[in-house]
């Protein structure tokens, strides 16, 4: 990522945000779906603070004229937008422990963009608010990784199905 | 196209809630098709998405324009008919591997050779998902995890990309589930396309074939530009390992139907007279 400029940080920032959580949302309708309700909750949570995250910097990035971007004229990191989710990582059968490891390595992803952006950014104001963005990512990756010292350790058979879709010989 | 409002992916949803299972990759085209009609700022109403039967061929309902859920295997025969009689509108095929090159496999080659100017998406996950996993005409020889199929269907896969060169296709494209931004891009690029474009996409069936999350590994995007020559073309598409991503293969030719010629009477009836 070489770009310094403030309002493209700021359309990059509010994209990471409004993918975060629109694939937390999308997540959670699955998961519901398929009867895996505790981490349905988790993802509709992460949603929901993906959402105030979202707020805040869209607060800021409306006081600024934002570059109109094509969803694939973003430059990531990576494939998809670094807090967000990647489909090759869910499985219905996912335990509340993976879901809270996979948003863990989602805000941390996060914390790394923002943090690079704070370090290569020639622009004071950019350079601050990348600064303060990853801290706040940082301070969810905590509270993730709080919750998942709590949590026992996952059954060895929780990806076992009553009714498997394999049906091997 | 819309120049006055501007709408975000998320707009082209249409709120009904996909059932797809979690880490499907169906998802991942659904959020394409979504962001590609962003992009280029599509008019919902100028839009139709049309589809044949299975997981993939639900996605229309998801998305906020007109839609057409048709019969197995005959999305591209709708699609083609509704493009014809209505040349104003943006139609958008799909469906999957079971549907397209099996069920639909004579209307996709026809499809091909015909060129109508049209888009079609095949989320190909190698599997009938919606009837609970049975071999597809893109099935590996030895995936023996059907009871119907025990020892592995023990015929050759299809080749998508060497069928559709074969059978006339002037656009040919392959996208991935796990990079949702570049199949975007290239489903733009398809419907930007006059003529017949065809996007491929490996889509991941976490369900029956949990060993496709190895695909992220093995897929790779094609750094050069389109092939334009056919006989290069085919050398690529009979010899690759088919997980090269990115536009592969680009040469226009006249879409069908003709233009047809102004009458030179302009009492039309004069062409019917004996």
């Amino acid at each position: 990522m070489t770009q310094t400029d403030l309002a493209a940080f700021l359309a990059h920032s509010v994209e990471l945000e409004s993918e975060a959580r629109e694939r937390y949302l999308e997540l959670a309708d699955a998961m519901r779906a398929h009867h895996n309700t505790e981490v349905a909750d988790f993802f509709m949570r992460m949603a929901h603070e993906s959402g105030l995250h979202l707020e805040e910097v869209a607060q800021i990035a409306a006081e600024n004229a934002l570059p109109d971007l094509k969803p694939w004229e973003f430059d990531w990191p990576g494939e998809e937008s670094p807090e967000t989710a990647s489909y090759e990582a869910i499985h219905y059968r996912l335990s509340l422990r993976q879901a809270i490891q996979l948003a863990l390595e989602n805000e941390l992803a996060a914390q790394a963009f923002y943090a690079s952006f704070a370090q290569s950014s020639a622009d004071a104001t950019t350079a601050e608010l990348a600064a303060q963005f990853a801290h706040e990512e940082s301070q969810h990756a905590a509270q993730l990784s709080v919750m998942l010292k709590e949590l026992p350790p996952d059954d060895a058979h929780h990806r076992e199905d009553d009714d498997d879709p394999h049906m091997p010989e | 196209m819309n120049d006055v409002i501007t709408f975000k992916a998320k707009d082209y949803k249409s709120g009904v809630k996909p059932i797809w299972c979690p880490g499907c990759g169906h998802f991942s085209v659904f959020n394409a098709v979504t962001k590609a009609m962003a992009g280029l700022g599509m008019n919902k109403d100028d839009t139709v998405l049309v589809s044949g039967i299975g997981c993939s061929s639900r996605l229309p309902a998801y998305v906020d324009s007109y839609g057409f859920h048709g019969v197995h295997g005959r999305g591209l025969a709708i699609a083609q008919g509704l493009k014809v009689a209505r040349p104003e509108l943006t139609v958008i095929a799909m469906g999957g591997d079971g549907d397209g090159f099996s069920i639909g496999g004579n209307h996709f080659m026809h499809a091909c050779r015909r060129n109508v100017d049209i888009t079609y998406v095949v989320m190909d996950n190698e599997v009938y998902g919606m009837t609970k996993g049975q071999a597809s005409p893109t099935t590996p020889m030895d995936w023996d995890h059907s009871k119907l199929t025990p020892h592995g269907p023990g015929v050759r896969p299809f080749k998508p990309a060497a069928l559709a060169l074969a059978a006339g296709a002037p656009w040919i494209a392959r996208a991935y589930s796990g990079n949702p931004n570049q199949m975007a891009h290239l489903l733009a690029q398809a419907i930007e396309f006059p003529g017949f474009s065809f996007l491929h996409v490996l889509s991941q069936c976490i369900t029956f074939c949990p060993q496709q999350t190895d695909w992220k590994a093995i897929v790779n995007e094609r750094q050069d530009a389109a092939l334009e020559d056919e006989d290069e073309a085919a050398r690529l598409f009979l010899h690759e390992d088919g997980f090269q991503t990115g536009l592969l293969y680009q040469r226009q030719r006249p879409t069908w139907p003709p233009e047809a010629a102004p009458p030179n009477d302009p009492d039309l009836t004069g062409g019917f007279r004996l």
